[in-house]
């Protein structure tokens, strides 16, 4: 429905060079928050663009799950990004990042209640009344739940998701990592999701520290994620797979393995 | 106007007459000067002899000491070597396959425990960048001594010129002849010198081949804080090739400070060379505008 398809990686500057030689990549997410609303792209970005490779915006700074509404000077530069980069969507997460006008400088889980329900379905009709595309929505990890949660995660999402009519940006190492941390069932949370929602999927290394398991981003996908990836598309295979690396770049050959070991659980041709 | 020789006028020409005849062989000089530098530094179009290789690259960007400094930082990229804490090299195996002649060289000396500083003097790395700059030279991107002095040539002329008139300008000071304008000529040609004397080592050929390979390599400047893990020993070589030791320190902090790697960012421009050139010639018209000056004073004797 949105044209992508396939495995993709996150882009990044330090890696623009590595991204740049996949020969048979087809889309590519970049944080919108790092693209400017004018003037030249990025280089690697244009370059990946006159290849006709398709770059998703991801945002990080709307604050959908905010209790006041979101920032339209926000939502306008993600719509422009859009624009800029030809997107056939865009995507931000289910979370809040300022509060009160105070910025938290990073992605703060929501209690799962009704009351959060409607402030984040307000503020996705709000962001959907200016975006030129569609917008997925990511569900971030959390360690621990909120004590007076109304819905499970299943629940909660599959409301906001059919009230809003947005598509679902499952994110399979967050999925692994909460039921990791609370001792649920993940393969069970797949079953809930409405998996026909999902627009693309993020998959990313983590390792564990003091007994939790961390979405660090930086680190290589762990075998278990991998397990999770082939049993969610066992179940309904999301168009797309993104593999997002932010840091501890390791050797080129070491990313198109994990690049290649996403598309082989996936099933998905190789893109190196 | 005719403008009669006095009993007074220095060497019996006069001032004017001096000054016209000065500015027009100092203009025709200069323009000859130009003409032939133009000619000389545009180097060759080499597109038929292969691509060029980070330490090429390096030796076009910042001479030899920047290509030391490209093979250091692709040694240090596949871990060939490292630097112990007396602050000399050390090799950590065999060299690796693969290595141009400047690398072996490197890592030979390396072994040989010598300081990163001392590279550039060791008989076999000095072999190794003979080698890339007789290359280099061949194949039109940089000039080669007998190419600097053809360049100078003219630009000698020149500078005999402004001694000619330094002498005149004293003879005409003892003389007791007022000299404002030949003064003000004589800065200007000592300009053009100056401008003229300096001769770039690198061709407008080397240039442009130069800037070609910075926007193929874009993703490896400084402010994409480029990922040296992923991109490599050869990624490493090209990132302090094309944006000099800046990248050996984001490479390796500790190896650069440990081995005393002069912290150094290339990859502004080239232009100032090439805008050189043209404002010598401009203050060359500078000159002549002086000259119409000397016209516009007529009978008094504004030469000297």
């Amino acid at each position: 429905m949105t044209g992508l398809s396939g495995i993709g990686i996150g882009w990044r500057p330090e890696i623009a060079g590595f991204v740049a030689e996949l020969p048979g990549l087809r889309f590519v997410e970049v944080v919108a928050e790092s693209v400017p609303a004018s003037g030249p792209l990025p280089p690697g970005l244009a370059q990946l663009r006159d290849r006709a490779v398709t770059v998703v915006p991801h945002g990080v700074r709307l604050s959908l799950g905010g209790a006041e509404p979101v920032d339209p000077a926000r939502v306008a530069h993600l719509a422009a990004v859009a624009q800029r980069v030809d997107a056939p969507l865009v995507s931000d997460h289910i979370a809040f990042v300022r509060a009160g006008g105070l910025e938290a400088g990073h992605l703060l889980p929501l209690p799962r209640s009704r009351e959060a329900v409607d402030a984040v379905c307000a503020n996705v009709a709000r962001a959907q009344a200016e975006l030129p595309v569609p917008i997925a929505l990511e569900p971030i990890a959390a360690i621990v739940d909120w004590p007076d949660d109304e819905l499970d995660e299943a629940d909660f999402l599959t409301e906001i998701l059919d009230r809003t009519g947005a598509l679902l940006l499952l994110d399979v190492a967050n999925v692994y990592a909460n039921a990791r941390n609370r001792g649920t069932d993940p393969f069970a949370l797949l079953d809930r999701l409405p998996l026909d929602r999902v627009g693309y999927a993020h998959v990313a290394g983590g390792a564990e520290h003091g007994g939790y398991y961390h979405d660090t981003h930086t680190d290589p996908v762990p075998p278990d994620v991998l397990d999770l990836v082939g049993a969610l598309c066992a179940r309904r295979r999301p168009p797309a797979l993104l593999l997002e690396r932010d840091g501890g770049y390791p050797p080129a050959a070491d990313l198109r393995a994990e690049l290649d070991a996403l598309a082989a659980a996936a099933g998905f041709p190789a893109v190196t | 106007m005719i403008v009669h020789a006095a009993s007074g006028d220095t060497w019996g020409i006069p001032g004017p007459t001096f000054l016209r005849f000065y500015l027009v062989a100092t203009a025709v000089v200069v323009a000859i000067a130009v003409y032939h530098r133009i000619r000389l530094v545009a180097g060759a179009n080499t597109a038929g002899a292969g691509p060029l290789g980070a330490q090429q690259l390096a030796y076009l960007n910042g001479g030899p000491a920047l290509a030391v400094h490209a093979a250091l930082g692709g040694l240090r990229g596949s871990g060939a070597i490292g630097v112990g804490p007396d602050r000399r090299l050390l090799t950590t195996g065999p060299a690796p396959a693969g290595l141009t002649p400047l690398d072996q060289a490197i890592h030979w000396a390396a072994h040989q425990r010598s300081r990163a500083r001392d590279l550039p003097g060791e008989q076999r790395v000095r072999d190794a960048l003979d080698q890339l700059r007789t290359d280099l030279e061949q194949r039109g991107l940089l000039l080669s001594p007998a190419q600097r002095v053809a360049v100078r040539r003219w630009s000698r002329v020149l500078a005999a010129l402004l001694v000619l008139g330094v002498v005149r300008l004293f003879a005409g000071l003892t003389n007791g002849r007022p000299v404002g304008y030949l003064l003000l000529t004589l800065f200007a040609v000592l300009a053009a010198v100056l401008l003229l004397w300096r001769v770039r080592q690198t061709t407008r050929a080397g240039r442009a081949a130069l800037r070609d390979k910075r926007r193929e390599h874009t993703h490896l400047a400084p402010g994409s804080s480029p990922a040296y893990a992923t991109y490599g020993a050869a990624g490493a070589a090209m990132g302090v090739a094309l944006y000099g030791t800046a990248s050996l320190w984001a490479l390796d902090p500790g190896f650069a400070e440990q081995a005393e790697v002069q912290r150094q960012a290339l990859g502004g421009g080239w232009s100032s060379g090439s805008s050189g050139t043209s404002s010598g010639g401009s203050s060359c018209g500078g000159g002549s505008s002086c000259g119409g000056g000397g016209g516009g004073c007529g009978g008094g004797g504004c030469g000297g």
